[in-house]
């Protein structure tokens, strides 16, 4: 019976001895980054020429809309830094004038971008914005709340396109790091 | 605030109370009572015993079968983020799981019947068992996102957790129905505290190339989380009676449920032993304190739209509004509290033992003795066995298995002492050992595993300890 006491003994302060936990370090924590980049479409707008050939040669249709993707605290408190991306395409007859503003709560212009385009044939416009360090700065979109967007018609309200389906379209995506952690 | 408690609850359990629960260690160990639980038709020789109140069998396992905190935490100068990156988000496959169980015996005792072949017992002990699968997909959409993944799924699916805590009541009968053949059967009444369950998720995210805009974003889900209890807790956190809420839940005021554990053990000679169990084959209907919450439906966006003319009919309009509201419609996450019922998970248990070396006299009262024997095989006890055993458990993502070869030395009635070898998921080099010891009628037992990986703790990916005492009686004068 000691004989089988001792072999207990044996065991447990061999595994007393032998076990131990390698040096840990769990500052290491306060080093983790998480900042995921996301990317979506933002804003999407098409206006056929048959649309603009209804008002007056020279006019401008402008309207607000209300864009609240970027002020909710989840996107704003977190952005780092981002980019906006435009296509804008015109392919009718006339020369075009399109407008996209970023305006605050109070309706402040906080920034704008502006497109000008010939009448057909011309090539896609692409265009990308930067926001955060390396471009503008992100208060623009973190304090945006609506968009305006413009259109003027610099050509008559007659004429129309040889292609299919005329029209001029503005497309647009946002591509936005994030700080989840760190 | 429900959700995020509901996850603090669910990250409590994952860190504290890991893996179900393979007690290789304590199976068939025929000295201690406790392994009555783990095969109820297990050789018995006791005439009673009685666990000390809270402390007869104490057991705790948790285990991580794709990461340690050694491989994240580990001062060897690498950066954190690229051990994070490789090792985890990207590391881990969705069969890597956090899981783990406890089990907290309130009270046990057993007798043996009037009919001598016939031994009962009884008791209460609390259970705490979760597990969540590595939702590898998601992990990814929250560690890098979306950007230049056009066309890449991010598999819903891939959220798979369930989790619960109970009581369980029980009463078993252990008949020898013959020389070589015991059979037992224990009922059981489940007493659920709370659950959660989220195992039957589908659906996906992709960003694509837009039909009209750059990208179309298309979320189609197909999700379901329940709870029972989880609002109770929620609740007695806020009023600081989370001990009251357990206790009442537990003893009949929470979710009620049946279940049953059968086993046996059959000697195919005088020295080789065959055994088997099943355990809670059974369920619990939960119709109390019931909260489920769906995300179903489907939805692609591709930006604020503003489509002319259609967009001058009503030029005030809420583009973005209208666009948010179209998405919550087309994916609506809704509550409900419709009852639901959910089976436990489901154990089973087999091995093959074979007893050598010089025989001797087992602990139990009979007119016999270990030259002559008796009615039963075990009043004749060898000083050492050797075998095999499988464990399997229904989990959700299917069944997992453990396999253990294992050798037993007894050192008299004194002392036994059971060694083992399990390979299964987490690890293929564990070793585990457990000693019963019995000094007079106070039975004490203490088991460990994976002692291996205790040259450094912090690498180990899975962990279990059980021990115990009771007061055992042989009957004799």
């Amino acid at each position: 019976m000691k004989k089988s006491g001792r072999y207990l003994y044996v065991v447990l302060a061999a595994m007393l001895l032998f076990s131990c936990v390698e040096e840990q370090d769990f500052n290491q924590y306060d080093d983790l980054s998480v900042t995921p980049t996301y990317e979506a479409s933002v804003l999407y707008l098409e206006v056929p020429e048959s649309a603009i050939n209804l008002l007056p040669s020279g006019y401008s249709y402008s309207q607000d809309f209300n864009f609240d993707a970027f002020s909710e605290d989840i996107f704003a408190d977190r952005v780092l830094e981002g980019v906006l991306t435009y296509y804008v395409e015109n392919t009718t007859s006339k020369p075009l004038e399109i407008e996209i503003e970023f305006l605050d709560e109070a309706g402040t212009v906080l920034d704008t971008e502006q497109f000008v385009l010939g009448p057909e044939p011309t090539a896609v416009l692409q265009r990308e914005i930067a926001y955060g360090p390396s471009g503008r700065s992100l208060n623009i979109i973190r304090n945006t709340s609506s968009i305006s967007v413009t259109a003027t018609n610099n050509g008559d309200n007659v004429s129309t396109s040889s292609q299919d389906d005329p029209m001029v379209t503005l497309k647009s995506s946002g591509k936005f790091t994030v700080r989840i952690k760190g | 605030m429900i959700i995020k408690r509901f996850l603090v609850i669910t990250l409590f359990l994952a860190g504290i109370s890991m893996h179900a629960q393979n007690k290789q260690l304590l199976y068939d160990f025929n000295e201690v009572p406790q392994a009555l639980m783990i095969n109820p038709g297990m050789e018995t020789d006791f005439s009673w015993y009685a666990g000390i109140p809270a402390l007869s069998g104490i057991s705790f396992q948790a285990g991580s079968s794709g990461i340690s905190v050694n491989d994240i935490f580990a001062d060897d100068g690498l950066d954190i983020n690229d051990k994070v990156r490789d090792r985890a988000i990207y590391g881990m496959s969705v069969r890597d799981e956090l899981s783990g169980t406890y089990q907290l015996e309130i009270f046990s005792g057993g007798f043996r019947g009037k009919d001598p072949s016939v031994f009962y017992s009884f008791g209460l002990y609390n259970e705490g068992d979760a597990i969540g699968y590595w939702f590898r997909d998601y992990a990814i959409l929250g560690y890098d996102g979306n950007a230049d993944r056009l066309n890449e799924r991010f598999d819903l699916s891939h959220l798979k957790t369930r989790g619960e805590m109970l009581n369980v009541f029980h009463f078993g009968v252990n008949k020898q129905m013959s020389k070589d053949l015991i059979l037992g059967a224990r009922g059981k009444l489940y007493s659920s505290i709370f659950d959660f369950n989220s195992v039957h998720n589908d659906g996906y995210f992709v960003t694509t190339e837009g039909e009209n805009n750059i990208y179309a974003s298309t979320l189609n889900a197909d999700m379901e989380l329940r709870t029972s209890g989880v609002n109770a807790i929620d609740h007695a956190l806020d009023d600081d009676n989370v001990a009251a809420t357990i206790i009442e839940r537990g003893l009949f005021g929470g979710n009620l449920g049946l279940g049953v554990d059968l086993g046996f053990t059959y000697y195919l000679n005088a020295q080789t032993v065959v055994t088997g169990s099943l355990l809670d084959l059974g369920f619990i209907y939960h119709a109390n304190d019931v909260e489920n919450f769906t995300l179903q439906g489907e939805a692609t966006i591709e930006g604020m739209e503003i489509i002319l003319p259609d967009a001058l009919v009503d030029p005030n309009q809420d583009f973005w509004q209208n666009l948010v509201d179209d998405v919550e419609e087309f994916i609506p996450f809704e509550k409900e509290y419709s009852s639901y019922v959910t089976f436990r998970p489901t154990k089973l248990y087999g091995s093959i033992r074979y007893n050598f070396g010089e025989p001797m006299q087992g602990a139990a009262s009979c007119d016999c003795d270990y030259r002559t024997g008796g009615k039963s095989r075990n009043i004749i006890k060898y000083r050492n066995s050797i075998g095999g055993q499988l464990y399997m458990i229904n989990r959700p993502r299917g069944p997992q298995s453990a396999i253990t070869a294992f050798y037993q030395r007894r050192f008299g009635n004194f002392m036994t002492i059971k060694a083992t070898y399990t390979a299964d998921k987490f690890t293929f080099t564990n070793v585990g050992l457990g000693a019963s010891i019995q000094a007079g009628p106070v039975n004490f037992y203490l088991m460990a595993d994976n002692l291996l990986a205790y040259s450094n703790i912090a690498d180990s990916n899975y962990t279990s300890f059980q021990f115990g005492l009771n007061i055992i009686s042989w009957g004799k004068k």
